[in-house]
Parts: structure tokens; sequence; C-alpha cells
């Protein structure tokens, strides 16, 4: 740990600088990212503190190719959306500036509470705006909210109530809501150091850089490979690559999808709001506990029998819970069926209908996040009557589903999406264990790219040999932590990154510091950058 | 004494800071004070969409009839007390041209917005609701506020192009607070008066637009683009702000209800229909106080995941894997999830022609913009998409017509609406779908 006296020392100094070098007319916004609420909420947490509460909507995700990270590179600000955030904005401001905080986290104290001090209220805008905006303001910056806070100070006759609403102001600038990583033109663009430490520090944090990471960036540490594998190493070793990690996963397995999963309660009144909430924490602690805790390799995600499950989960799982805390370890008999996260509740239920299992949706939704191959959408003009036909001569979804594989435009696709799910058919539509359907016996076998499985662990053993998986983890943190398109990267982007992760055994901090640490990381080639600056002009 | 703010911030920002003798607020508060004097009996013009998933029957929906009196179908049936009140359009074509048929996005895109969608989840442009909203939401609080039923706020179909949806208030709960809850002031109430924290937060924004010139440098096309919906945003923030310090006129008498309970918000249908009419009436309400003038409400996505419980496929995958019933000539449960919209529809009219306004009601002085996104949701076919237009939006639209499209472009539809909203407006559209001919025969 540094001194954090020198680096108050730093931070009220750094106010002083005139305008950086980046700021020169030559460069280049590689990237233009919006803040994901997760990340928002993270970073107020850090620069203010954890009881200052954030309350209000934040703008609804969407995915693009496999990852909502992708989209914050393509989305705006709404109107509704703005009004949102401006009000959260204020609240926070009043929160960070009331008589319960001011102490704690105004660093200095006015001449007079009812007075304007253009001193005390600089050096308050230079410190959070260098947090909050992840850089330093230039004079110009800083001297404007330090003019709205003594027009607002002299209206309002508080000097604290100018510092609200300068404070609120860049709550809803653009400089905190977006993160703009600005590259430095030349052959290659190379990202300057202060998106540098943004962009480690979300993708490993999840959350706006320390002082520290900071303290780098203006020092010029973050430019030498080991100012840089210092950092990487100090910010892996924290206990919050924990949080880094499970928006990673939440995004990665597409957890977020469970806020709108509904379930026939009629059907399957195990169900509930609450079950949702607890099959997501089951997956997120398993994949925490397995590739951090235990430092184990990333595809016994598909093997283990090992998890964590609540009194809800147990109910569906149909094990015992005797256990006085709220989570307990389990680990699940080998004839139970399950292997790994593609035998929990969280994947068996997200991508099942209200009331019935799909194994075409769990076949596609698994193929494309496990092993990055997308399934094109069927033909707009097909007759699926026959697979729901259960009073015909086919009783099981299989049966039905192997009707397609007569009709040539069908089979192309369902031979490749649909063995997954049809491994998965001795689970129901809330991930419970089943063996029988409409009386007949189900048939737990596959065959997927040449290989035969049987049941859940064969699924589960046939991911983890297959090498698509590891590299499809690989490609996806690295578009994940850059904010491109999953089908848009290269192989090459990230192959050295990946062959460490393979002589490691497949382990988690591996593949981030190597993908960070790969001299490409953050450079943009030119040629991406022209075809990206197309592909938008397009949009 | 009349000060412009935007001048005197402006000017402050810059570091040029006025030194005012008078407090800050005094200076504004009378010069807006004047306005407040002004009460006119105008009842403006309201716009609604309505959204509902996977289209209907042809065979049961279409009128034989075209024209006035046209016998009254079996999905129509639901919509019966309001048949005087509105048109309906079928056989209205949706023209994607070299643009692929996006299932379950081309059709609902090209409706809002007159344009075959170059990608799926995306608009081309500015959906209709927005376009009439700038027309005629200046001065209201909001300019436009959406309600999802089923739960989700992805689901609006209201956007100002591109991959942004304006998030839909996904409970009743939400939609009550953001309407009714801080920052409301009831106009009929004698203790209204302007809150002049507003003027302050106006300030603040003035300072955000501000930073303008100095964020958008180094930007590509595209980020440039997306910072001007930005922008654009905190515009509408501050103009909603402005609006705020003045007292809107309201000819309906209405009362703001308690704010509803939490309740289940999701694709159970007895979920949605207990939560429909209650979100139309929040909406009916905002719109009668003049809180704002369009109110999106969508009851699913398009391919519509509502379910009846018990029913273990659902709406949606119902239509693809239903047979289609050899005697009957259509299937039989999709038949009757599509009669569920309906209700839910006329559910929805029956708030806004509850509330008294005027010579008329509510729904009379609006035009109330019913689609779907297919129209034989089995195929995922685009061509006679049911497409509904209910209210006389103030007398300029005469009502209790079937339009029986014949292949005609279903942008007409959208034009005929802008029109009848009084929008100036030559055509709308692009490519195959681009028209200048509204259905001139309805307007008044």
């Amino acid at each position: 740990m540094r001194n954090t006296a020198a680096l108050a020392v730093f931070l009220i100094g750094i106010t002083c600088a005139s305008a950086p070098a980046w700021t020169a007319g030559s460069n280049q916004v590689v990237k233009l990212r919006r803040l994901s609420e997760q990340e928002y909420r993270n970073s107020i947490a850090d620069i203010f503190g954890k009881d200052i509460l954030v309350q209000g909507m934040f703008e609804p995700q969407i995915r693009i190719s496999g990852l909502v990270a992708t989209s914050t590179a393509v989305l705006s600000v709404t109107p509704a959306g703005f009004e949102s955030f401006s009000k959260m904005a204020d609240s926070i401001a009043i929160q960070a500036t009331d008589e319960a905080h001011r102490g704690r986290l105004v660093s200095c104290s006015p001449r007079s509470a009812k007075a304007p001090d253009d001193a005390c209220a600089g050096e308050f805008f230079s410190h959070y705006g260098f947090m909050l905006f992840r850089r330093p303001l230039t004079a110009d910056e800083r001297q404007a909210r330090v003019n709205l806070a003594r027009a607002m100070t002299r209206s309002s006759g508080d000097f604290y109530g100018g510092l609200r609403y300068g404070l609120a102001q860049m709550l809803q600038s653009p400089n905190f809501l977006f993160r703009k990583e600005l590259a430095i033109g030349g052959k290659a663009l190379r990202l300057e150091p202060y998106s540098r430490a943004a962009r480690l520090s979300y993708l490993i944090w999840d959350t706006t850089p320390d002082a520290e990471l900071l303290h780098a960036a203006d020092t010029g540490e973050l430019n030498t490979a080991a100012g840089m594998d210092q950092q990487v190493d100090r910010l892996l070793a924290s206990p919050r690559l924990e949080a880094g990690m499970r928006a990673f996963f939440t995004d990665m397995l597409e957890l977020d999808t469970f806020d709108t999963v509904s379930k026939d309660s009629l059907i399957f009144p195990k169900w509930s709001a609450a079950m949702a909430l607890s099959a997501r924490e089951e997956t997120l602690r398993g994949a925490i506990d397995l590739t951090l805790h235990q430092n184990g390799d990333l595809r016994d995600l598909m093997t283990t029998r090992k998890t964590f499950i609540n009194r809800n989960l147990a109910a569906i799982y149909d094990v015992d819970f005797s256990f006085d805390g709220e989570w307990m370890p389990l680990e699940f008999s080998p004839d139970s069926g399950r292997s790994g996260i593609v035998t929990q509740v969280s994947m068996l239920s997200m991508f099942s209908h209200p009331g019935q299992s799909s194994p075409t949706k769990r076949g596609v939704a698994l193929m494309d996040i496990f092993l990055c191959e997308p399934t094109p959408t069927p033909p707009a003009n097909v007759d699926f009557s026959v697979i729901n036909e259960t009073n015909g001569p086919l009783k099981t979804v299989r049966e039905r589903l192997m009707a397609h594989a007569t009709t040539p435009t069908c089979a192309s696709c369902h031979t490749h999406s649909d063995p997954i799910g049809l491994s998965l058919e001795g689970f129901d539509t809330i991930g419970g264990r089943r063996l029988m359907e409409n009386g007949q016996r189900i048939d737990l076998s596959a065959t997927l790219q040449g290989k035969t499985f049987l049941d859940g662990p064969g699924l589960g053993r046939y991911l983890h040999d297959n090498p698509k998986f590891p590299a499809c983890m690989a490609r996806k943190l690295y578009a994940y932590a850059k904010g491109i398109d999953t089908e848009e990267v290269d192989a090459s982007a990230f192959r050295t990154a990946y062959q460490a992760f393979a002589d490691s055994g497949y382990r988690m901090r591996t593949l981030i510091k190597g993908l960070v640490e790969s001299p490409e990381f953050f450079d943009t080639p030119a040629a991406v950058k022209e075809a990206s600056a197309r592909q938008q002009a397009l949009r | 004494m009349p000060i412009h703010r935007r001048t005197v911030l402006h000017g402050m920002i810059q570091g040029s800071a006025a030194v005012m003798a008078v407090p800050f607020l005094d200076c504004f508060l009378d010069g807006k004070g004047q306005a407040l004097a002004a009460t006119g009996q105008r009842i403006p013009t309201r716009f609604s969409t309505f959204f509902f998933g996977l289209g209907l029957t042809t065979s049961l929906w279409v009128p034989k009839k075209a024209g006035l009196d046209y016998e009254t179908t079996v999905q129509l049936k639901p919509l019966e007390p309001f048949k005087k009140k509105m048109n309906v359009f079928s056989g209205m074509r949706v023209m994607v041209d070299d643009n692929p048929n996006f299932q379950h996005w081309s059709g609902n895109a090209a409706i809002a917005t007159g344009i075959a969608p170059t990608k799926v989840s995306q608009f081309d442009s500015k959906t209709i609701d927005q376009t009439i909203a700038d027309a005629i939401s200046r001065g209201t609080r909001y300019k436009s506020v959406a309600a999802a039923a089923s739960g989700d706020p992805k689901h609006c179909y209201s956007s100002l192009g591109g991959a942004n949806t304006l998030p839909a208030e996904p409970s009743p709960l939400s939609l009550y607070t953001r309407l009714f809850g801080p920052g409301f002031q009831d106009p009929s109430s004698g203790a209204w008066q302007p809150d002049p924290q507003v003027m302050l937060q106006q300030s603040v924004l003035s300072a955000v637009t501000d930073e303008r010139r100095d964020f958008m440098r180094n930007l590509g096309a595209g980020d440039r683009a997306r910072m001007e919906q930005y922008f654009t945003s905190v515009r509408d923030t501050e103009r909603q702000m402005a609006a705020e310090l003045q007292r809107p006129d309201v000819v309906a008498k209405v009362a703001i209800p308690a704010a509803p309970g939490e309740m289940p918000v999701n694709y159970a249908l007895p979920n949605v229909r207990a939560v429909t009419p209650l979100m139309a009436r929040l909406g009916a309400l905002a719109l009668a106080t003049d809180q704002t003038r369009v109110f999106n409400l969508a009851i699913s996505e398009p391919g519509s995941n509502i379910f009846v419980p018990g029913d273990p496929l659902g709406y949606h995958v119902t239509t693809h894997m239903e047979a289609i019933d050899p005697v009957l000539g259509y299937q039989p449960h999709v038949a009757q999830y599509n009669i569920y919209s309906m209700e839910l529809l006329a559910s929805v009219l029956k708030e806004l022609d509850a509330i008294p306004e005027g010579d008329g009601t509510l729904l009379d002085h609006s035009l109330v913009f019913a689609y779907s996104d297919q129209s034989y949701a089995k195929i995922h076919a685009v061509d006679g998409i049911p497409i509904m237009l209910a209210g006389s939006a103030s007398g300029r639209m005469k009502t209790g017509y079937h339009i029986a499209g014949g292949g005609n472009a279903v942008s007409r539809v959208g034009l005929t609406a802008m029109k009848a909203m009084g929008l100036s407006v030559d055509g709308w559209g692009k490519g195959s779908m681009e028209t200048k001919s509204a259905y001139t025969e309805l307007l008044a």
C-alpha cells in the first residue's frame, strides 16, 4: 500500500497542471462506452463511500453478439435515461455535501459556510473531477465548476449548496457517464495512460481506477512494461478481482436474462422471483470459487459437481438443506446427472419456455455462450406444428424435434444446436431432475461434431475437452475488455494470451494478465480504426 | 425584470461570472410569474401507441366489408364499444426491399418509422411517436412517457433512432412515481407554485450543455451521433424543467389517486390483465393533467412471451408450433391469444374514454395508434399486420371505418396519423414505402 498522504498531495498538486498533452488535436477517441449500472454503482461507492445511496432507474441494457459490454460502445442516453441520471446525480451530491458526510468528503473548510470560497471549492472540484472523469480537469473545466458553485452559493446562501450543484453537474456530465478512450495518433493508435488505467480498472475490478492507478497513469508508469506489470499484479492480487469477474461472468453467461424470466407457477409452483436470484447467485459463487478462490482450471466449470446452494435451490435440487447460514457448499452425488454450470438451475431455466424445457433454446444458447458458435435464425416460413403434437405418435420432445432432421433446411441448423439441448432433457424447465416425459423414458444421448455423449455429465465432459470452450472464453474476455463485437475479434489478437492461459492449466488470472499485457491490448491498428469508423457511419 | 437565464449562465460558466446584486432566484421568479396567471381552455390533442405482439388471425379479424358500417368480426368483438370511435386498417404491406425480413422486428420497425430496418433491434430513424412529440409536446413536463405491461423496460418501440429505445416504466408503481411522485404538482390545486429548486437545476443542466463542444472533439461519426442524442436528452430535460415552472392548463376534472402497491408484473396473462388497465389509467391521468402528450404502452415485446398459466408453451411458441385445425382452418389456441390482445386494447381505450374533457372525452382528443409485428406469426408474415387508429384527434380524424389496404404501403397509415395530429408533413417513409398519400378521406 502506498503512502496515502503522498497521494493526497499529488491529487491536490495535479489541479495546477496546465492542459495535458493528450488534449492535442491529432488524437482520436477510439471507444466511447456508457457506464453500466454496476460500473456506475461501484464507481460512486468507491469515490464517495458505500453509505451514499444510489437510487433510480438505469436504462435497460441490450446484448450484442453475446455481450452487454459490446452494447456500451453503441448506446447513448435517452431523455428518460438522462432525467434519471440527473436526479441520481443530485441525490448523490446532496448526500456527499450534507452535514453527515462533508467532514469526510470535503477536504477543506470554507472561510464562511455562507459565502463563496473559490479556493476551497476549487480543491473540491479538482479532486472529485479527477476521480469522476478519471483524469485531471483542465483549468477551464475546473474554473467552470468554481463559477457555478459561486453563483449557487450566492443564490442559496450556503457554501455547501454551491458544492452540491457543482458536484451534481459533474455526475451528469458525459465525462463521467461515458468512458472516453483516447488514443494518440501514429501508425497505430495507442491509448493514452488515463484511458489505460480506466480500461484496466473496469475490466479487473468493475469500477473506476483508484488513486494509485491514476497516479501511475500520471507519472507515465503505465506506459512502461514494468510499471504496467506492477499495477496489473496489484489489481489481480486484490480481493476486488472478484467483483470484476462477477461482472464478466454475469455478462458472458447472460445471467441478466433472469430479470425478465417468467415461469408458469401453475405447472411449477416451486418457482418464484427469489428462485431466479438464488440461481444467479449459485452460478456466480461457484464460478468465482473455482476460478479465483481455488485458482482452478476454468474448464472444470463444466464438470465440477461442487456448488453452493441456499434453501430455495435445495427444493429444486431435491437435497436436504441442513445449514444455519444462507449458503451451503454442496457436492452432488455422481448419479445426480449434475455437471458444472450447464446443469445448474440458472442455465437450465433461463433457456426454456415458461412451462416446458426447450432443447433448441438450451442448445442455441450454450453453443453461443460456451463455444462462440451462434446459430442462424430459422427461415421465416417454417411449419413447426409436428413438434408440438403430443397426442400424435411422437411422445417426447426428442422424437418431435428429430422430425426436423428429415427437412434439409431445418437439419443444417438443428443438428448444430439440438444435441446439447437433448442431452439436458433430463432436467425440466426450472432445472429439476426428471427421467420420464409423457410416460416414456427420456433418451439423454446426443451426438455432436462426431462425439457421442450422455446426460449432463457427458455434455460437461464434451465441453471440458473441447478446445473451443477455453478459446471462446478468451475471445469473450477480450471483447468484453475492449467493448468490441465478439464476432469481430481476430484470433491473432489474443493468441499469446491464450497460449499462456493454456500453459497455466487454464487459470483465469493468467488469462487476464496475458490479455492486458499483450502489446496490442492498448493499440488500435489503423485499419481496424477505419473499418469501425465506416461501420459506425453506416449505423 | 426579464433576464434571459441562459445568457446569464453561459457567461457564468465561461468564467466571466456576473456578480448579481439581486438574489439569483428572485429575478427569474418575477420574470416567470406573469405566465402563471394565463389559463386558457384549449384542449391539446394527444398521441398514444399500443403495441401488441404476434398480430391477429386474418380469417377471424378482417371484416369483409370496407368503409363505414363494416361487420364486427370475431377478433374485433372486444373493440365493439369503440367501433364508432376508431378505424381499422387491414391489408397494409410492409415492403422490406433489399433488407432482410427480420423476424418479429421488420414489421414493427416499418410501421413505427415507415422504413424497413437494416439491422435487427434497431430503428433506421426516429419513431412516429417521437416525431409527433417534437411537434406537440412543447411545454409539457415529459416529452413522452412509456410503460411496459409485462415488466421489461426494454418493451418500448419508441426511439430517436438506432439501438436505443426509450426505457419504459416496468410497473404501475414506477409509472406512478415518475408521473405523480416527487416533482409533480396537481395543476388543479390552489397551492400550485413553481418550485425554486427547478431553476437551480436548470443552471446545472446549462453547465452540462456547455461541455458539448469540448466533449465532441476527436469523436468519430458514430460516436458524434450518439452524443448528439445525449445532448438532445439534456435539452429535453431542460425543457421539461421549464415546463414545471408553469401551471398546465387543464380542462379535465380528475383526481390523482394514491400510489398503487407493488404487484407482480410479468408475462402471466392474469398479471398483464391487471397491469394493463392500471397503466392505461395512469397514462390517461398524465395526459389529462398535461404532464405529457405522448403515452406509449406495450403489453409485450414482438414475439410475445405472454402465457396463460397452464400452457407450457406460451403465446410465441404456440404461434409456431400449433397445427392449423383442419376443420376450423386456423390455430385455435393462437386465435384465443389474439383475442386477449384485443381485450387488452379495449381496456386501454376504456380508460381514455372514461375521462370527460370539454365536449367529449380524453379519447376524443387523442389518437391511439395500435399495431403489431406480424400478420400471420406462424410464418413471420408482415403483409396485413393489423393496425388501428382510435380516437378522433379532436375531430381531425373521421372514425368508424375499415380501410382495406389492398397491398398499399403501411406507411400510409403513419402519414395519415401525423396529418391528423396536425403535423405539416408531405410524405413519410423510405424506399418502396415512401409515400405522399395519406388517407385523406379520413381527415376532417
